[in-house]
């Protein structure tokens, strides 16, 4: 389809000769622009004049220059149709509901895991007696990096940043009592290997439950590029394995589970490791339009694979930015379907989006603080039209956050939801000339990105070359340093700070205990099950990652079986061999 | 400025999955002219290891997922088992809830450094503390 062309070039080449709705003529921008020199000229100070456009420096910011005021000039050839429209329509840049949050609330998603999967589930139905309307876990790393609790590499670390998971037995007790069929669940499963060990345990579970595959709803993150470029660790898989195994798994989830998001790409972890809006969501991007085309390639449709995908990313603080990020990004997708997919289903087109507040803002010093940025950003995700969203707690700089810290994110959703009359008018930003224009120029600024990835070849091609590895790690050098020498401010770190300054806070306590619990019950497990049907399933599951066939039904039938994570991973480290990801150093 | 040929080894403890406080760290540093083996993700055999065939005089350890006293415990073992905790200035960085900095303190880690720490802070400390150990 369309081959040798990049995205961008089929963008512009379609939006051509569309734009029939201006909402200024050029006899209006004229007069105004008279006015607005005028004005500049004699009304704004020297230094003003002199410094009319300024950078603000922020955490993860975008150094997107600012005038002092916006005006009809800045976005002269808006096109209402074409940049605009309405919520719910062509090119929803408004939202992708028309009813927006009359029709559905966004969802309160707060994030929940910690020490066994006992211990997670009474959070989750804590969380949910509280009025969360989702589920969203997060896994320890010993369970992320796809080592078994019992593994010697697994020490220290079970069920401390979040759940411990082995085997499906765990599956069963963290989701025991909660009606898996009628909540969605989003599981954190960052990278496309442990999404294909974990979602397998998570579709065995629901089997012995007796909940049909169809009645599930959720999503998984199934993101390459958290495990080959966001995190750090011991041992890696070709790239181009992990991306094969990421389409392995949307391929089969599509198919077979069909209310379930099968993939989120996740520009929010990308993002925190060190980068702009731009970048988060131009790889976030540049990597759903590279898997759509293999998809297309596998013989699957396009749209019918994009209705079931979702997007994740970060609100950190430069509110104006964050909220037309969100709309560019919707704009933005359209158009990439539109253009670059020649997709017709409205539904295929939607950017569908959960956002989490930056971790990264909180700080150690004053945490009570954190509340006042974690509520701020929520904001702009909301005003940017977020369909779900986790707010970071205040303690997060400490640990994983106290019942008591996760209860004011969850307050601090409820109250934008309840008490501020903000879900009652859908984009209320739409039409302001200063938020325009940062729509404008946001989307601009990806679409260049995405540029400059194809023209190398690719997402895959960007992390082989190390591309991507570059670009976060001399982000965050940058952004260190601008840290250190406050221009970057942060209130209370480096600016209004006072001595000391430390936690008067509760903080969670890593409950003790629960790595000799998780050893014990594998060892039972390893016991009681039948051990040669075991071994057989993962020797079919080594051979289908040989063969290049879907690896997930065969993780499904290991799982039937009671095989354990750490056994499942060590095939696919065996069968795809190891990578050595550039240094970042 | 001097660096008085300081030399650290950096790594992020076990499996975390973090690696900008350690990167950042060794960049600061770098900075400072201290010079830098970056190990990357190792568990505290390898980490001794490497400190004992670099001679580095310090080794710094990151560590934001919840397993730093449990690895911390066992790396400051270690080194005192192969005779290194004495010459060698240990610091762990990451995050941490407050009365971890005593308990971490209470292992043997001659400093314990929160987010956002700033890098002069860092090397002024390990300046003193190698002279200190020297002496």
């Amino acid at each position: 389809m369309n081959q040798g062309k990049t995205t961008k070039q089929m963008i512009i080449e379609g939006l051509k000769s569309q734009r029939d709705r201006p909402v200024y003529n050029a006899d209006t921008i004229n007069k105004i622009s008279r006015e607005f020199e005028e004005w500049k000229n004699s009304a704004v100070s020297i230094e003003n004049r002199k410094h009319y456009d300024i950078t603000p420096h922020l955490l993860l910011g975008t150094d997107l220059p600012r005038g002092l005021v916006y005006s009809p000039i800045d976005i002269k050839f808006f096109d209402y149709g074409e940049d605009l429209g309405f919520p719910g329509k062509h090119p929803y840049t408004r939202g992708i509901h028309s009813n927006m949050y009359r029709g559905r609330k966004f969802t309160i998603r707060q994030l929940a895991g910690f020490a066994g999967p006992e211990d997670t589930n009474e959070r989750i139905k804590f969380l949910l007696d509280n009025g969360a309307t989702g589920v969203n876990i997060v896994f320890d790393i010993p369970t992320i990096q796809e080592y078994d609790s019992d593994s010697p590499a697994a020490r220290g670390e079970v069920g401390m940043g979040g759940v411990a998971i082995d085997s499906v037995n765990d599956v069963e007790l963290l989701f025991k009592d909660v009606p898996i069929d009628k909540v969605s669940v989003s599981l954190v499963t960052h990278y496309p290997t442990n999404t294909a060990i974990l979602f397998a345990m998570y579709l065995v579970m629901a089997e012995r439950r007796g909940v049909s595959w169809e009645k599930l709803r959720g999503s998984v993150q199934n993101d390459m590029i958290m495990e080959e470029v966001v995190r750090g660790g011991l041992e890696f898989i070709p790239p181009k394995e992990c991306f094969r195994t990421q389409c392995d798994n949307i391929s089969f989830i599509r198919t077979h589970v069909p209310k379930w998001n099968c993939i989120t790409f996740n520009g929010y972890n990308l993002r925190e490791a060190g980068t702009s809006a731009v970048t988060e969501t131009a790889v976030a991007m540049a990597n759903a339009i590279e898997t759509l085309k293999e998809l297309v390639e596998r013989g699957h449709s396009a749209e019918w694979i994009a209705e079931r995908i979702s997007f994740f990313w970060d609100a950190a603080s430069d509110f104006f930015v964050e909220i037309a990020r969100l709309r560019a990004a919707r704009r933005l997708w359209y158009r990439i379907m539109k253009y670059r997919f020649a997709a017709d289903n409205d539904k295929a087109m939607l950017m569908r989006c959960h956002v989490q507040t930056s971790g990264l803002s909180l700080t150690s010093e004053e945490p009570m603080n954190n509340i006042v940025r974690a509520a701020y950003q929520a904001l702009a995700a909301v005003l940017g039209g977020t369909q779900s969203l986790h707010v970071s707690s205040y303690d997060e700089a400490y640990s994983v956050p106290t019942e008591a810290a996760s209860l004011v994110s969850l307050r601090t959703q409820q109250i934008i939801q309840e008490e501020t009359a903000i879900s009652a008018v859908v984009d209320p930003l739409g039409g302001s000339f200063y938020v325009e224009a940062l729509t404008d120029e946001l989307e601009k600024k990806i679409l260049d990105e995405i540029d400059e990835i194809e023209k190398m070849g690719g997402i895959v091609e960007a992390i082989n070359r190390g591309w991507l590895h570059k670009r976060i790690t001399e982000y965050a050098h940058h952004e260190n340093r601008m840290k250190e020498e406050s221009a970057i401010k942060i209130v209370a770190h480096n600016y209004y700070k006072l001595g000391g300054g430390t936690a008067a806070i509760d903080v969670f306590r890593y409950r003790s205990g629960v790595e000799e619990r998780q050893r014990q019950k594998i060892e039972k497990l390893k016991q009681q099950r039948d051990n040669t049907a075991v071994k057989k399933s993962l020797y079919r599951l080594r051979e289908a990652c040989l063969k290049h066939e879907n690896v997930l039904p065969y993780c499904i039938e290991a799982s039937r079986a009671d095989a354990t994570e750490g056994e499942i991973a060590q095939v696919f480290r065996e069968s795809f061999g190891l990578w050595h990801p550039p240094m970042r150093w | 400025m001097q660096s008085d040929n300081i030399k650290i080894a950096i790594a992020t403890l076990g499996l975390e999955a973090h690696w900008k406080g350690a990167v950042t760290v060794a960049q600061m540093l770098r900075e400072f002219s201290v010079e830098v083996v970056y190990i990357g993700n190792a568990f505290p055999e390898e980490i001794i290891e490497v400190a004992i065939q670099e001679d580095v005089g310090i080794v710094g350890v990151s560590s934001l997922s919840g397993g730093h006293l449990a690895l911390g415990r066992d790396l400051i073992s270690l080194a005192c088992k192969k005779n290194i905790k004495d010459k060698v200035v240990f610091i762990i960085g990451g995050v941490f809830p407050p009365n971890d900095y005593t308990e971490l303190r209470n292992l043997g880690f001659d400093g314990v450094f929160g987010p956002g720490t700033p890098g002069e802070k860092i090397y002024n400390f390990i300046r003193k503390a190698v002279t200190v150990k020297k002496a």
